[in-house]
Parts: structure tokens; sequence; C-alpha cells
């Protein structure tokens, strides 16, 4: 299918993007173009002008602070994220996750930014980042401004990025000793469009070789439905009890708090709220009987 | 009816037998260079590009349409509306009797839209680009009429008319009856009741859309015809009388095709639109369709509900024979329908000796996308319901289905067999098949596995899916539909000749996309004239103007192993002759003393007595002086054949005939894992048992076997077209639409039972097909797998949230009930 | 609203391209109508099939899903690179043929492109790594069975006991 007629820019440096952006009210950013050349396609947007970030370098580094926070370029590519030696050593499920979304093709293409500013309900990065307690670094004409993950989705495709921002970096905080990270999906076929996922991360104590102990510490973020949402109700029956299949399993039943799923071509209502429970709970379950942590 | 060999098939010695031999394709090299030609390859001088305006509802007054804002942008040659189409050509002549046949049909909506994605109005433009631009500002006023979109709804008389001409939304309605099977339901011990079963639509989506580029030429007349078409005569059919013109002012041509399935099949709607268009221009059009109208506006395979399907079953497990109420909804337009209602009944007892059948058949017409015979067409719609009614008596009434399909199947020895509707299956054997299948898969290890599964949150199900891939149709049945139609018999036609330098070559008249045809028919042709298969040029694609045909040639419904072998076969048989006769009077011998090996004709124990064939086909073709007039006038090395199928004309009236030559055969058997949280369904072993006579190149078979199989899976787990109450397709994309990917299929495991068939040239069989086993297999191990929670697969389509429904008690019947009845005496 | 004109330089199959083209023009287009490169194909647009797969620096990618500049000063191989137009078939090409790993052939170049980047990033993928790493690229014919065994026949970890058949 052919696009619509645009202007692509192509800026040398950040700052020339944040200008660009200004300089075009009804301007996008391009960076791997995986889903925004499919809605070009379709004509569902009409930017006048396509600004593509894809090869600005400073977009496209992974550093660690000095407390063991990862910053992440916006414009790095699922494969560059996947192959990174420290995304895989500190965030070893956000690198597994990663290395398996939709193909091969798309990874090679598609970037982090891109996954965290569409706002897309299925993708894959919105609930782990909220999971993770995330910090999205954002600049704009009026400077530079960090959002938290749980703040920046407000509705299917709607994000808090004000017109003329630009996603620069994602920063992840360290795990802390006893932190596990979990990640399940539930998908049409392998890899495939998702119709349940959940999150969660969650902190163990005087955790045993069979993934026993207290947990501590809890966040379960379900994606999937309109924005990635904590289940605070979840999580206060997961903390001060056994991190045991059992328990486990009775906190996620309250699972499902504020979601409110589509209902669509893929599913039901009914069945997404079903699956987020279950995929919920073999989150929490995944990453408390993770022996790494 | 007669077995009709060709003896001269069986003697020569010295054949070096490639028939028979898993060679490389001869198709390869061009397209794993990438020097494929498909249809979008094409590019003309000075063409145009077409973009089609579509309808947005699924059934709509057309008010207005007003192209004047695109007509005045730059670039933009012509505009087409179906006003115009309406008084440019004449309606496309059905195939279905009245009522069905009273449907005005033409290129593009006329008077009103009856689905969302119906072509409206098309814009040719300079640019594909610019056509898509200029199509945006043509204005079209609608006003919206009720739709529907229910076949069985439909078929109510207070339901809104699609066509109203036709008084009616049933199209077709007829009654097969045979034996007498209210008399076997009185006797039976058991009588099972199944309300309602459903078989949905799907689409085989080749992976090369629709495309052409059409240039109709003003000096000659010529309508060229550059397209993906699979079937063109039979396009030709419809367009001439649309257009107006000789059926041999319509020149077709393709090279390579990029699948087609049966859905290639309809396209002259849209070839009469892009004609109109480039006469309009006085440029060739060009059109290459987009993936999401392919999905919205090419068309889909059939939907069928059946209804009040009743089973009289003996006590030692005999299944008398069945009947049930069929509604085929075939979308907007009938077109190729209602050829389903009679195709179907190729199969109508399955793989079974069922005696007392009766099916009650409606094609419907509804606010949906037309249907295309989609590979397995109506048939695999009726083996998924005979399937579903073997399993679900089994599981009813606790046979093992195993043992149960065992007790019914027809007996290798009762080959060929008639069943009560007069169908003639040539040959098989199921219960071997049914063994091999099972051996595959070690189903003992299966059962085991199915035990050890239980309370883990796992289930494990088989399930078995036998089939008929029935080929070679006689066309005569389209007269069980229509009595008036003047069709009978079938064929295909072939031209073999040798060149100049005594270069071997042959022209189909199939239009293979992916079959193979060019590799085996040079098989089959190496063999007859002592060559090698690397020896035989065989030209790919279709041209009206090289190849010969007959108006049904082409790739669809498992025949060319038949037909178009037979063709191929005997223009080579009579090529041979020709050689032969020069020869024979060059080295003063007779025919019957001669041999060809290694491109020589020789005279057999004096092989220094020898031509070439490029020393006979200078005889012929340069050097005829030096050969004796009664032979320079007898031999021309360049022969059209035409295979003719042994058929009679089928009786209209009581519905019964031979309707097909062949009964290829597939039994599958299908382990799934459901994970009884979600519902997922994982396939973990599947065996794929194949029968279809002698196979001319195995590798080829088998590769045919495992695209039907995952053609069937990908249905049966993931491939959907739904419509929301508004009548918008819901999977107009291949975002929404599931095509299965590679980690979403299993490794096939295969074998070949062969059976040669008694009734054709090479003892081959059509295949390809397959019967739809996969939709009956996995349905069959869902059920397997859900055997002790009462549910029941009453639908084809199993994706995970169904499954999840039923295994949580959600999928019940209208009454709340499970939806099944056993009445025993 | 205006299309904007980019001149690219691209190396095409080796060969140095320098040509403009517009803001909307999809690197599929450029390869197949600008640069005649018609083994690479489009078969859904939305960028789900792959049959538009080429490799980019060392990447397979599907080319109706990058404007084609964005591919300014990139290294593009298509499916004509694998071998001679006249010349005999590379190593994965015969092992299609000799696999039945196509039909219609029209998945094929991509399918080839997708299966050449595999094979360059991995040692020998065993069957699982070769269907997760076909997943972008879509047949319609083969059910994939023998495009995974003509793959795994190149990366030599075909099953011991592989007969040419899947029992």
């Amino acid at each position: 299918m052919l696009l619509p007629e645009l202007e692509y820019i192509r800026p040398a440096t950040v700052a020339e993007a944040i200008d660009a952006l200004a300089a075009e009210r009804n301007a996008r950013v391009l960076a791997g173009g995986q889903t925004l050349l499919n809605a070009l396609k379709l004509r569902i947007v009409h930017p006048a002008a396509l600004v593509d970030v894809s090869r600005l370098e400073e977009l496209r580094q992974v550093a660690e602070e000095p407390d063991g926070t990862l910053r992440l370029g916006a414009a790095l590519t699922y494969d560059e994220l996947a192959g990174n030696a420290l995304v895989r050593e500190r965030h070893a499920v956000t690198a597994a996750m990663t290395s398996r979304i939709v193909d091969r093709q798309v990874r090679a293409r598609g970037t982090l930014g891109g996954n965290v500013c569409l706002g897309d309900p299925t993708s894959n990065f919105p609930p782990l980042l909220v999971a993770l307690d995330a910090r999205l670094v954002v600049q704009g004409p009026a400077g530079t401004r960090e959002i938290a993950a749980e703040q920046f989705y407000l509705a299917p495709y709607m994000t808090a990025l004000e017109p003329g921002e630009l996603l620069t970096e994602v920063l992840l905080p360290p795990l802390a000793d006893g932190e596990a990270v979990g990640y399940e999906s539930l998908q049409v076929g392998i890899d495939s469009w998702a119709l349940a996922r959940a999150s969660a991360l969650v902190r163990v104590q005087s955790r045993d070789g069979n993934g026993s102990g207290t947990i501590t510490a809890a966040r379960v973020a379900l994606g999937c439905g309109p924005v990635p949402v904590r289940q605070p109700a979840m999580e206060a029956a997961l903390i001060g009890g056994p991190a045991t299949r059992d328990a486990i399993a009775a906190a996620a039943k309250l699972a499902g708090e504020a979601f409110d799923p589509p209902a669509d071509v893929h599913a039901t209502a009914q069945y997404r709220t079903a699956m987020a429970r279950v995929m919920a709970r073999r989150a929490v379950i995944s990453a408390a009987t993770t022996k790494e942590a | 009816m007669s077995a009709t060999r060709i003896e001269t098939w069986q003697s020569p010695a010295t054949r070096p037998a490639s028939v028979g031999q898993s060679i490389p394709r001869k198709e390869d090299g061009r397209l794993l260079k990438g020097q494929g030609q498909f249809a979008d390859d094409v590019w003309m001088h000075r063409m145009g590009h077409v973009h089609f305006v579509r309808s947005p509802y699924a059934h709509a007054e057309i008010v207005d349409v007003d192209v004047s804002k695109a007509l005045a942008v730059e670039g933009v040659y012509a505009t087409l509306t179906g006003e115009e189409v309406r008084q440019l050509t004449d309606r496309y002549t059905q195939i279905a009797p009245e009522p069905g046949g009273r449907a005005k049909d033409f290129a593009m909506a006329v008077g009103k839209v009856r689905y969302q994605g119906e072509p409206v109005a098309a814009v040719l433009a300079e640019s594909r680009e610019l056509a898509r631009d200029a199509a945006a500002l043509v204005e079209v006023e609608y006003a919206r009429l009720p739709h529907v979109l229910e076949a069985v709804q439909a078929a109510d008389d207070e339901s809104p008319r699609v066509h109203t001409e036709m008084g009616s939304n049933v199209g077709w309605h007829g009654v097969y009856d045979f034996g007498d099977v209210d008399w076997a339901i009185e006797r039976a011990d058991h009588v099972v009741r199944i309300p309602r079963l459903h078989f949905h639509r799907f689409s085989s989506t080749p992976l090369e859309c629709n495309a052409a580029v059409v240039n109709w030429d003003p000096g000659t007349g010529t309508i060229q015809i550059d397209s993906n078409n699979q079937m063109p005569q039979f396009a030709a059919l419809f367009m001439a009388p649309a257009l107006g013109v000789r059926s041999d002012q319509l020149m077709f041509r393709s090279q390579d095709i990029g699948g087609a399935f049966g859905l290639k099949l309809t396209s002259y709607t849209y070839l009469t639109a892009l004609a109109l268009l480039s006469r309009k221009a006085g440029r060739p059009a060009k059109w290459t369709e987009y993936r999401h109208e392919h999905l919205i506006g090419s068309c889909h395979g059939n939907e069928r509900t059946f209804l009040d399907i009743e089973v009289p079953v003996m006590a030692d497990g005999e299944i008398l024979g069945f009947k049930a109420n069929a509604f085929d909804d075939v979308g907007a337009f009938m077109r190729y329908e209602p050829l389903g209602g009679v195709i179907f009944s190729q199969v109508l007892p399955g793989c079974y000796r069922f005696k007392h059948l009766q099916v009650d058949y409606k094609s419907v017409v509804t606010n949906k996308t037309p249907v295309g015979p989609n590979r397995g067409y109506s048939r695999l719609q009726h083996l998924w319901l005979v399937e579903r009614i073997v399993d679900l008596v089994a599981a009813e009434l606790r046979f093992d289905p195993v043992e149960l399909r065992k007790r019914n199947y027809i007996r290798r020895d009762e080959f060929p067999y008639t069943t009560p509707n007069g169908c003639v299956y040539d040959s098989g054997d199921y219960h071997a098949m049914l063994d091999r299948a099972l051996e595959l898969v070690d189903a003992p290890r299966w059962r085991a596995a199915q035990q050890a599964a239980e309370g883990t949150g796992k289930r494990i199900g088989i399930g078995i899916g036998s089939t008929l891939d029935s080929g070679t149709s006689n066309f005569g049945q389209a007269r069980i539909i229509n009595k008036n139609l003047p069709f009978s018999g079938n064929g295909e036609a072939a031209i073999c000749k040798i060149d100049l330098q005594g270069e071997i070559s042959v022209a189909l008249g199939t239009v293979p996309q992916g079959q193979s045809h060019e590799t085996t028919t040079a098989q089959v042709v190496a063999d007859v004239l002592g060559v090698t298969p690397g020896e035989v040029l065989v030209r790919p694609g279709a041209d009206s103007a090289r190849n010969a045909y007959v108006a049904f040639s082409g790739t669809y419904a498992s025949q060319f192993a038949v037909t178009g072998i037979g063709a191929a076969l005997g223009a080579a048989e009579r090529v041979k002759a020709d050689l032969l006769t020069v020869a024979a009077a060059v080295l003063e011998s007779t025919p019957d003393e001669l041999l060809l090996v290694g491109g020589t004709v020789s005279v057999e124990g004096d092989e220094d007595r020898a031509l070439t064939f490029a020393e006979i086909a200078n005889y012929v073709y340069a050097n005829q002086g030096a050969l004796p007039p009664e032979v320079a006038d007898a031999v021309t090395l360049n022969h059209r054949h035409v295979y003719r199928a042994p058929f009679g004309v089928p009786d209209w009236k009581s519905k019964s005939g031979s309707l097909t030559l062949t009964y290829a055969s597939q039994i599958h058997v299908c382990v799934v894992e459901i994970d009884e949280e979600t519902g997922q369904t994982r396939i973990l072993d599947y065996s794929a048992v194949d029968e279809c006579g002698t196979p001319i190149n195995p590798q080829v078979v088998e590769g045919q076997v495992h695209g039907a199989a995952a053609h069937g899976i990908a249905a049966a787990l993931q491939e959907t077209l739904d419509y929301d109450e508004d009548g918008q397709l819901l999977n107009g994309t291949f975002w929404d639409y599931h095509v299965v990917s590679c980690p979403d299929t299993p490794m096939f495991k295969t074998d070949n039972l062969p059976c040669p068939s008694p009734f054709t040239p090479t003892g081959s069989k059509g295949m390809g097909e397959g019967g739809g086993a996969p939709l009956h297999a996995v349905c069959s191990a869902l059920q397997d797998a859900l055997r002790d929670t009462g549910a029941v697969v009453t639908d084809s389509h199993n994706p995970t949230e169904r499954v999840w429904r039923l295994l949580n008690g959600d999928e019940r019947a209208a009454d709340g009930g499970r939806g099944i009845a056993v009445t025993s005496r | 609203m205006s299309d904007s004109a980019h001149p690219i330089e691209v190396v095409v199959n080796g060969e140095r391209h320098e040509s403009v083209v517009l803001g909307r023009q999809l690197l599929v287009h450029y390869l197949r109508e600008t640069l005649g490169l018609k083994g690479t194909h489009i078969g859904c647009d939305s960028g789900n099939c792959g049959a538009c797969t080429v490799i980019v620096d060392g990447k397979a990618v599907k080319s109706c899903m990058q404007l084609a500049a964005q591919a300014d000063g990139r290294e593009i191989e298509t499916v004509e690179s694998l071998s001679e137009p006249l010349g005999p078939p590379d190593r994965l090409q015969a092992s299609f043929t000799r696999h039945h790993a196509l039909q219609c052939g029209y998945c094929t170049p991509g399918m080839l492109m997708s299966a050449t980047a595999l094979l360059r990033e991995q040692e020998a993928p065993g069957e699982d790594e070769i269907r997760r790493g076909l997943k972008g690229n879509v047949c319609r014919c083969t059910g994939y069975v023998n495009i995974v065994r003509a793959v795994q026949d190149v990366a030599g970890t075909l099953p011991e006991d592989y007969d040419g058949h899947t029992a």
C-alpha cells in the first residue's frame, strides 16, 4: 500500500530533531517505522512530515548510572537491546522478552522508543516498564523532563508526550537484592498477536531453592487493556505473604482491577480479563521462583 | 463406467522411467533467483494505474457518484463508475438457474452495494500513488439499507433482500435424497441428533494478490490480459458476452502465479473493469490488489451451517447414514455458485458405507464478500460434517473412534465402489491408511500421555480426519443445479511439438500456481519420447495464442495428474508416431522395429541405422522433398491433443451419476495439547497418509500434502473471516487475519499408500486440494481432549477463547443444553 | 502537504546507485520499480508476510516497512545477489530445490533472504531456531516443512535419520 504525500526529515542531532518537531506541528517521529508505516499506509494518520530519529547516535546508547540504573536510548532496536551485554546481565527477562518480539525483521528495525510511544495496548514494553517502575526521559522545546512509565499512558495510542516532545531515553532502575521480574503473554500463534500480557516485579526475602520465602514487594502490571495498569489489590495481597504457588494464585484472583480490556475480533473482554489474571499469576510465580534473583 | 487406460502407456521396455522419481523441479531455477515473472512484474509502455473506490457499507443504495474532483487532478486518465459499467456491459451470465440466475451481476456495483468492499468506482492515473490520492476525491452518496449477514436468517422470507430481483435470498435449493433415511431413523437402535454445526468462513489467501495489466488495442480489437487469473477460458466465458466481444479477442497471458487455491478464479469482474478503463483511456490499465482489498473484495471460502442433523446408528456401530439441512453462505453474488451445491455431493457419504442420505441444501446470498472455490471447495465443508457426525456418534455412544471408522469405512475389496448417489470411488484402502497414520504418531504412546496428563492442567487429545479429494469433475454435474447448462464431461488440452533442431516442447492448457506442472509434464513426456525430463521444455503459464485449451482448462479440482497429464501424454504419443513414421521411411524400416533412446530413433538390433530427432526435424521442416510425399503430408511434429475423461451426462432429476473420475484420499491423525487455563491449543504430533494412485513425482505429491495440511490447521485454529453487526469485515489485514507462520505448524509425518486408479491414463489420481482433513482431525482431537467435560465441538474454527469456553461449559446450545441428544430403542 | 525529494546513495547487490526518491516512497518500490529488481515481492502491504525481505547492512528487514529515503548510505542485498543470473544456484538455493521447499515461488525470495541472514548469524541453527528465525516469512504453499528441512540441510542440522520424508 502507498503512503500519503509527506516530507521526510532526517536531523543530525537530537536538538535538530526537536527543532524540526517544533517547526512543523503536524510532524511525527519516525524511528523503526514498523507500526507507523502501517498507519500511514492505511491512511489513519496524516502527518505532514516524518522526523527520522533512527540514526541519532545520542539515542542509541546503553549506559549504566552509578546506582545501577540503565539508561536505554530510545532509538535502540529490539535486536540491539536483546543483544546488549549490560541489558542481558542486569535485566535478563527484558532481554529475553525483547528477543521474541514479532520476528527477526521487525527486531532489526523496531525500536524501544517506538514501542513505548505508540501506546498500542498490545505492545510488549508498556506493562513491563510499569512493573519495573521505569522512567521515561523526554525532551522538548521547553527542556527535558522525566515521566514515570505508570503515568505515561493516558488512553490507547495517547501518551503524556506533549506536541514537539521526543522520547530520548528509558531508565530502568536496578533490581534490588531478592528482586526478580516475570513477563507472560498469551498470543495467537507463536510470538504473534497478544491477547493478554502481564509483568511482575517481585521481591522475595529468605528465598530458598524451592522459591518459597516471603514476598516483601510486588508490582504487577497488566497489558492489553486500554493502558497498562498496576494491580494494587493483588500486590497488597502478595506482600507479606509466602512466595508459594497457592498464595500467589489466591492473590491473582484479585487481578483485573481497573483493567477494562476491549472486546474485538481477537477476544472478548471477559476472556481478556480472565487471561490477564492467569498471566498475572504466572508472571508472579515466574518472578518469585527465579533462582538468580 | 468403463476403464480407459491408454494402452501405449504400458509398453516401451527401454523407458528410463522418469515417472515415479522425485526429480528436482524445472520451475525452481527462475523462482529461486527472483527471475519468476508474476502479474505485478508486467509493465507496459504508457500504462496507467488503477485504484478502486469501495463501499464502506454492507448494503446501501448508491444515490450519487461524483468523480469530477478526481478527474480534475492532473495525471488522472479516466474514471469508471458502476453506472457506466451498466451502460457498457451486459450483466454476467449466471451458472445458477432462477431465482439465483436473476441476480444482476456486474463488474462494479450498479444501483446499490451489497457488501463492504464492493467496488463502486475506479480511477486510472499515471502512478499508483496518484490513483489512490485521486480515488480519495471521488464522492459517493449512499443511503443505507438493512443488511443480512447470516445464511439461516437470510433464508427467512422476512429478511432484507440482497438481490431484489431474486425475490428471496435463497439462490438455489435442492434436496439430495438417497436410500430412505426416515426408514433408517425409524429402525435404528440409536438416533443421534445434532441441532447445529457451523463451518466457518476463511480463505487460503495466496501470498500474491490479484494483479493484471489489461490493454484494449483499438487497432486490432485485441484485449491483452496479463494477469494471474487461474482459469482464463472460464473467465472468457463470462467476460466476452458481458463486454460484447468475441471470446478470441480476449488474449490471456501469464507466467508465474503466486498461489491461487481457487481464489483467483472469479477475478474476471476486475479484469472486465480494467478492460473498460483501458478502452476509455486508450492505454494499458494496471491493477495490483492490496492485501486489504484481497481480504474484503476478492472472495472467501464458503461458510456453511448445518441444522437438524439426525444420524441413525445400529447397536454394533453401523451408521446407516444421516440427514441434514445445509445453508451455504455464498456472500453477495452467486457467480461460481451454486456449483458448491452439487460438488459436495461428489463425496456425499464421505469415506463410509452409508446407505441412507438426505441433504437439503440451500445456497444463500448475504451482505458479505462473495465466495470463491477455496481449496477443498464444498467437499471439505461436507466432509467436516461427516467427520463430526462420526466423532460425535463415537463420543455419545461410547464407541472407539478408530473402531467406529473401521466398522463403517468402505472396504478395499469393494472398489470400484458406487455410492448411493451413483458416484464411483475408483480405489482406496482407508483401513490401512488409518492404521498407518496412527502408527506414524505412535498412537499408544499418546494414549498413555493422555492418561498421564490428567490433573496437570494440560489435556491431550487424539483426533482423526478421514477425507476424500475427488478430482476430475464431470461438468455434467452442473446440470444437477441447472438442467439447462450445456456442459458435460471434462478434458484438457496440450500441444507437444518437436522444433527445427529436434527440441521438444509442451504447452499446457493448465495454468499452474505452484503445482509443478512443468516438472511432472516433462517427466511423462520424456518417458514417452525416450529422453530425459531436462530435454523437454514445458512452457510456463497461460497464453491464449500459444496454448491449446478447452473451456474448463485450468488448475483446480485436483485433476492435473489425470487431465493435464492425459493431454500431454496423448500429444507426446502423436509426436512419437510422427517420429517413427519419418524414421521408418528414411531408415527403410517399419515403426514397430524402431526404438526411441536418447533423442535418437534407431532400428532395434541394428543401432547404426539411426536418426536423431534433429535429423528427423530437418526432414519435416526443411527437407520435405527428401521424404516420400505420403509421409511428408502426414507428419507435422506438432500435435494438439485433448484428453477426454470418460463421462456421460448425470441424471439431473435424481441428482445422481458419476460426478468425478478419481477419489484420492487422506487420513490424518492429530495430537493436540490444550492448556486448561487459557484454552491454548498446541499440536504435538501430526501424521498425514495420502493415497492418490501412482505418484508421478512423490516429492511434489508430498509437498501438496504439506500445504493442504497447513491450510487446514490454520483454518481450524487461527484463520477466520468475521463480520461485526454492521457487516464490516473484522479481519481486513494480515494483522487481524492470523495466517499461520513457521513456528505455528508441526513437522508433518507423511506416507503414501498408492492404490492405482483403474480409470486414468497413468493410474494417477488428481490430488492437492485435500479434503480439509486437518479441520476434521483438529476438531476430532479437541473433542477427544474434552471428552469428560460434556463439551461438543460444533464449529470448525476453534481459537483459544472458544476452546476455553468449551472447557468452561460456556459454549452451550440456545436452550442451555449440550446441543446433542441421543434416542435409543 | 507535499512530497519531499531526497537524493540517496545506496549500494545494492554490490553496485552503487545514486537516485532521488520521494519522501513517501517505500524501499520495496524503489527496488522493484526504480532499479527493476523484481525478485523482491509484496504480499501483504502490512509487514506481516516477509515476501519483501531484503538484507540491509547485514540484517534481514522488510523492505515494505522502510522508506527508500531511510536506506540512504546503506548496503542492500536482494535475492538477485545470491547467485549469478545465469550461474549455478548458491548452497541455500540448491537446498531449496533438493527439498522441494518452494511451490508457487512467490514467498521464496524473501524466505531465502531471511534464511541467508539467519545462517550468517547462527552457526548451526536447529529446527526450533530456524522456525523462529523464519517467523516473519509467510509461505502459503509448503506448510513450511520442506523450507525448514532445506535450511537445516545447509546448517548441517538435519536429523540423522532423515530420509527425505518427515516420518
